[in-house]
């Protein structure tokens, strides 16, 4: 590893001032789990780390506003999320979602923020945040903006935030009572690796009717996405598994896979299909 | 005096209580461990001290054309680049390696495997080496480049080295010399009886073929080594290496000088597996110390072992004749190791594991082959179980296919064929202390095999499995030990055994605290240090327990005898009838003296030592050329079994192995608790190799070359349970009736699983690992619905 510069600004203001939009060498780092497997492997060389530890305040905060809307700041590490009583009561398929991503030495560290920020479609929480209708707040030197997290994704490690900009939290909305959130992770090879496949799934139903549904897979697929056609297919059918079946062709032809280690095209797609149908299943009965 | 013993030595049957042996006591330094205060060499930092940072090769065979170190050298903080050219004038034929002198120190003319050392930059300041190797450019005029081992065999065209260069340490090896347009290293035959014939007896005959990938150590301490000039002409080295013995002949050998100008120690390792075995980095450091003048350091990342030295892929060929009866008549074998570029101990591994490749069964008419095959990929060595487990993955699965065609139950199958004590070996040996028998049954009981079992439900089925595998200890070889009483008393061990975490150190101290009515906890076991400790051919093979445990065992029983003869006076008693205990020594009579006590009567005050020396080297005969028969071929015999219960999801092809049991013949466990860990730590690292890791190539260049892309087992992968049994068993010629254990838990993972596997849902796997993808396809199939690819 070469030598770079290290700030530790003390304030968001500051931070962001650190940041340059025009140097890819210069970036802010949380809990450096994604960013130093990077620079390890050669793939990122800084000249300047902005690193965010000694920022308080909401960054750090998980709450839950007068609208029922769960607020997690962009510091907050992952086994708080895993772990916090109000994420169990607001979006239990949040923390569920934590025990089986990567291990505990790394969810001790790893930060939402930086989760998020990476663009790494093969994280978990990703489509999962795209199911529950999240939303993330960035900060740039112009301001605040909301983004959407279906938008955020937009390439193979690429998100929406500009260079110059940091997240400073994510919120999910308050569900409705009629609503219920899953995610199901296959992993290829150990258990606590990254997935192959996850796929999120958040239905309304009523009456054994499936109001409307959102799909989302990351990992076999170049960057977290919706799947449109599986969730028109599903659109008022009942909760039945025959309906499912139709939700999971429909997904397994609209995925486009990227073959790797974990699996190939052709098996990444038999698992898309499996899952969509295992993360309905799931949410659905939950 | 020394006690040398050529001939096994024998066991104390009539010895009296034994306190020590059989105690699971805690081993000696897991407090330093725990508190952070063991030593490794990864932290040893010396003044003036450089660190080197390799450059390596990115083609898989190329003639190097230009290698470019300007701008590396001009980088400020660069103390010197070096390449193979430099190294050459240095030692002009800088070829390294225990089997064959074909590894150059760094690549001279030609590049034969992506990751290849090429050059090293040196600077105090490991980043500035760091960024100097990457500011290294070579060019190379590619050169067609061979990956598979079958192909490789075969090739007419490319071959890896111009020339087979064998050393000279291993007589068997010295026909292959100058041997010219091959990759084989070395083939190795066996032949027993008429395989043919035996064919013919038979009413069926079996054919299958089973590969397994390249793998890797990941040993959590990576390799890492420093050379300290002391002056021109001499040299200490310190390493993380499970050979210091070796290394320092080696190294001596390239500099031209005797050995006793090369000093090797080393500390604890932070785990070996076979990696740090023979020489790796230390003729690296030991040139580049030399050239510079200063000590030099190199430690390798995580990444660079998996350019370093693997696990050998293999493809294994296995023909079996059967009656309708069950009974095995003839057994052929072809297996091919795929070696890499250098042959480091593969031709070993080929030969040593090679004949036990129709497995631990009773057969009459067996013919076998076995070949060391270069190619272009890194460099294949010893890992855990030297080439065993691939083996039993071939012939275990190859039997269970057997016996389910035959319908007769796999347990059953094999009991009617198992090798007993009394019978001979492939190679003709007669086995003695051999607890196959025993094996069968306890896995019987442990797996309740026969009586119902859940087959699962919906897309989640169930089944289970069982394998046997048994291994040769290595032979011929040699260790050394000094057992040393200072004047309190005290008592050191000298041994050149390496503690890599296998407890070999509480091992070593129970051994000699038995001998001399010591506690253990109280005795220091001195690590390697070639200036300090006795030679030891190296701790690997499951043979340190074994060979230097009778070697301590000697060495106390020899300081023992001094210790009675001076007591003997002191207490006016026949030193012959006196007794040790509880640091002390006692006559008939009842007199006793406490061992310090008995020191002082001679040296008169707090002074003196009394040293006892052992050297154990068993007997053998080296395997005749050409049908590969010995009468001796090893000291003694490990034998390893596991029962599997697995989980397949029949939708995804992912298997949880819900249950492992691993049941093992290790004679007399010296430590029962160390045993079962070894034995449960062996399993689940073979469990690894069975489910998830494969080093994967794209053109010679591994392309998951990290822990984030290559998956060892986490803690969810344990199974839910995982048993070892340990089978009570005696080796007559160990010392206190044990023999090794390192390796026994690995043997028989792999099929065991996948029989396992077969029995819940009705494929066969017949390469490894056993990923999801694999299982899921091999399902697709069964159904006559393949899973295509271009969608
Ligand atoms: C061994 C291992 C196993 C793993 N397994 C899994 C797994 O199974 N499933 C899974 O989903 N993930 C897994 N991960 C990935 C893990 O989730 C991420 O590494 C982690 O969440 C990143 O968080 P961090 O705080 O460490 O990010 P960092 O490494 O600090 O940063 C990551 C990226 O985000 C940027 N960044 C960080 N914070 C902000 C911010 N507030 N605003 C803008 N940009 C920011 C950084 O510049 C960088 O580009 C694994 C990681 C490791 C090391």
């Amino acid at each position: 590893m070469i030598p770079f510069d290290l700030q530790e600004p003390a304030s968001l203001a500051e931070a962001i001032a650190l940041l340059d939009p025009d140097d890819p060498s210069v970036r802010p780092v949380a809990g450096g789990t994604a960013l130093m497997l990077m620079m390890k492997a050669g793939l990122f060389q800084p000249t300047r780390l902005i690193s965010l530890r000694r920022l308080e305040g909401d960054l750090r905060r998980v709450h839950v506003d007068e609208h029922g809307d769960l607020h997690l700041g962009a510091l907050v590490p992952l086994s708080k999320l895993e772990l916090s009583p109000l994420v169990a009561e607001h979006a239990p398929a949040v923390s569920e979602t934590c025990r089986t991503l990567s291990n505990v030495r790394v969810r001790n560290v790893a930060t939402l923020g930086g989760h998020v920020a990476h663009g790494d479609p093969h994280m978990d929480l990703p489509p999962l945040l795209i199911a529950l209708g999240a939303r993330a707040r960035a900060v740039g030197p112009r301001g605040e903006r909301w983004i959407d997290a279906a938008d955020l994704f937009v390439g193979y490690y690429q998100t929406a935030l500009e260079r110059d900009e940091l997240l400073a939290e994510i919120v999910i909305p308050a569900p409705s009572p009629d609503s219920s959130a899953a995610y199901v992770k296959f992993t290829a090879l150990s258990a606590d690796d990254w997935p192959a496949v996850g796929v999120a799934a958040a239905v309304r139903r009523r009456e054994g009717v499936i109001l409307d549904a959102v799909l989302a897979v990351s990992a076999a697929t170049e960057k977290p996405i919706r799947l449109a056609a599986a969730e028109a297919a599903i659109r008022g059918k009942s909760t039945s598994s025959g309906s499912f079946d139709e939700a999971a062709e429909a997904a397994a032809h609209e995925v486009e896979p990227l073959a790797d280690i974990r699996g190939s095209t052709a098996y990444k797609r038999e698992m898309v299909r499996v899952h969509v149908r295992r993360a309905l299943i799931k949410a659905s009965h939950s | 005096m020394s006690t040398h013993v050529d001939a096994p030595a024998p066991v104390e049957r009539k010895a009296p209580t034994t306190t020590q042996i059989g105690r699971s006591i805690p081993r000696l330094e897991s407090r330093a461990k725990v508190t952070g205060e063991a030593e490794y060499i990864h932290n040893l930092r010396l003044p003036g001290m450089l660190y080197g940072k390799i450059f390596r090769s990115t083609v898989p065979h190329g003639r190097i054309v230009r290698i470019d170190t300007r701008a590396a050298k001009e980088l400020p903080g660069v103390f010197a680049v070096i390449t193979g050219e430099d190294v050459r004038a240095l030692i002009p034929d800088p070829y390294y390696g225990p089997a064959f002198h074909d590894q150059p120190v760094l690549a001279i003319d030609k590049v034969r495997y992506v990751g290849e050392p090429v050059a090293v930059a040196l600077s105090e300041d490991p980043h500035i080496a760091e960024h100097a190797a990457n500011l290294i450019e070579a060019e190379y005029e590619d050169l067609p480049a061979v990956f598979d081992e079958v192909e490789a065999a075969a090739a007419t065209q490319v071959f890896v080295h111009d020339a087979l260069r064998p050393a000279g340490m291993f007589p068997d090896l010295k026909h292959l010399h100058g041997r010219t347009k091959t990759n084989v290293a070395l083939d190795f035959t066996l032949r027993r009886n008429d395989v043919e014939q035996g064919f013919a007896q038979a009413d069926y005959v079996f054919e299958h073929v089973f590969r397994t990938p390249t793998v890797a150590h990941t040993a959590l301490e990576p390799i890492v080594s420093v050379a300290e000039p002391r002056g021109p002409q001499a040299l200490t080295i310190h390493t993380s290496s499970q050979s210091p013995s070796f290394v320092r002949s080696e190294v001596a050998r390239l500099l031209g000088w005797p050995e006793n100008r090369v000093r090797v120690r080393t500390a604890f390792l932070g785990g070996g597996f076979g990696a740090k075995l023979y020489i790796k980095l230390e003729a690296m450091v030991a040139v580049l110390a030399l050239m510079v003048k200063r000590p030099v350091k190199i430690s390798l990342t995580m990444e660079e072992q998996f350019y370093t030295i693997t696990k050998h892929a293999t493809t294994v060929h296995l023909k079996t004749g059967v009656t309708k009866a069950g009974k095995i008549t003839a057994r052929q074998c072809e297996a091919w190791w795929n070696g890499g570029a250098y042959a480091d101990i593969g031709p070993r591994v080929t030969q040593k594991s090679g004949f036990t490749a129709a497995g631990p069964y009773d057969i009459e008419n067996v013919a076998l082959n076995s070949y060391a095959v270069y190619t272009n990929l890194p460099p294949a060595g010893a890992l855990r179980g030297f080439g065993i487990p691939q083996l039993v993955w071939a012939y275990e699965s190859h039997t269970d296919l057997i016996a389910r065609e035959l319908e007769i139950d796999p347990l059953e199958f094999r009991r009617a064929n198992i090798l007993r004590d009394g019978r001979p070996q492939a190679t003709g040996t007669i086995m003695h202390d051999i607890a196959t028998v025993e094996v069968l049954d306890a896995l019987s009981s442990a797996m309740r095999w026969g009586e119902s079992f859940d087959r699962g439900k919906g897309s989640i089925r169930r089944g289970h499995g069982i394998a046997i595998g048994f291994k040769a200890c290595i032979a011929p070889t040699t260790s050394g030990a000094i057992v040393n009483l200072y004047g309190d008393g005290s008592c050191a061990v000298y041994c050149g055994t390496v503690d890599m975490g296998q407890g070999s150190d509480t091992v070593m101290a129970q051994i000699a605290a038995e001998v001399l009515g010591l506690d253990p906890q109280s005795v220091s076991v001195i690590h390697p240090d070639t200036d300090v400790t006795p030679y030891d051919m190296a701790t690997l093979g499951s043979r340190s327990t074994f060979h230097m445990g009778n070697a301590v065992r000697l060495a106390a029983l020899e300081a023992r005898e001094k210790l009675f003869a001076i007591a003997g006076k002191a207490l006016e008693a026949d030193p012959s009838l006196l007794t040790v205990a509880d640091n002390g020594v006692s006559a008939p009579s009842g007199r006793r003296l406490s061992i310090a006590d008995v020191i002082k009567s001679t040296f008169l005050m707090q002074a003196g030592n009394i040293i006892g020396t052992g050297s154990f080297r068993p007997t053998y005969t080296s395997p005749s050329q050409g049908d590969g028969q010995s009468d001796d071929i090893t000291p003694f015999w490990m034998v390893g079994a596991v029962g599997a219960e697995v989980e397949v999801d029949t939708e995804t092809g992912r298997v949880r192995v819900t249950r492992l049991v691993n049941v093992a013949d290790v004679g007399t466990p010296i430590n029962p608790g160390i045993v079962t860990r070894q034995l449960n730590g062996g399993a689940l690292m073979q469990l690894g190799f069975t489910m998830s890791e494969a080093v994967r190539f794209d053109n010679g260049q591994a392309v998951n070359a990290s822990l984030a892309d290559y998956k060892i087992p986490g803690i969810l992968d344990i199974p839910d349970q995982t048993l070892a049994k340990i089978v009570a068993g005696c080796q007559s010629t160990g010392p206190f009736g044990a023999k090794g254990v390192g390796e026994t838990g690995t043997f028989a993972v792999s099929p065991a699983i996948a029989n396992a596997v077969h029995d819940a849902v009705g494929v066969r796997i017949f390469d490894l690992p056993l990923t999801p993808e694999t299982v899921y396809r091999a399902l697709r199939a069964a159904q006559h619905n393949p899973l295509e690819d271009q969608q």
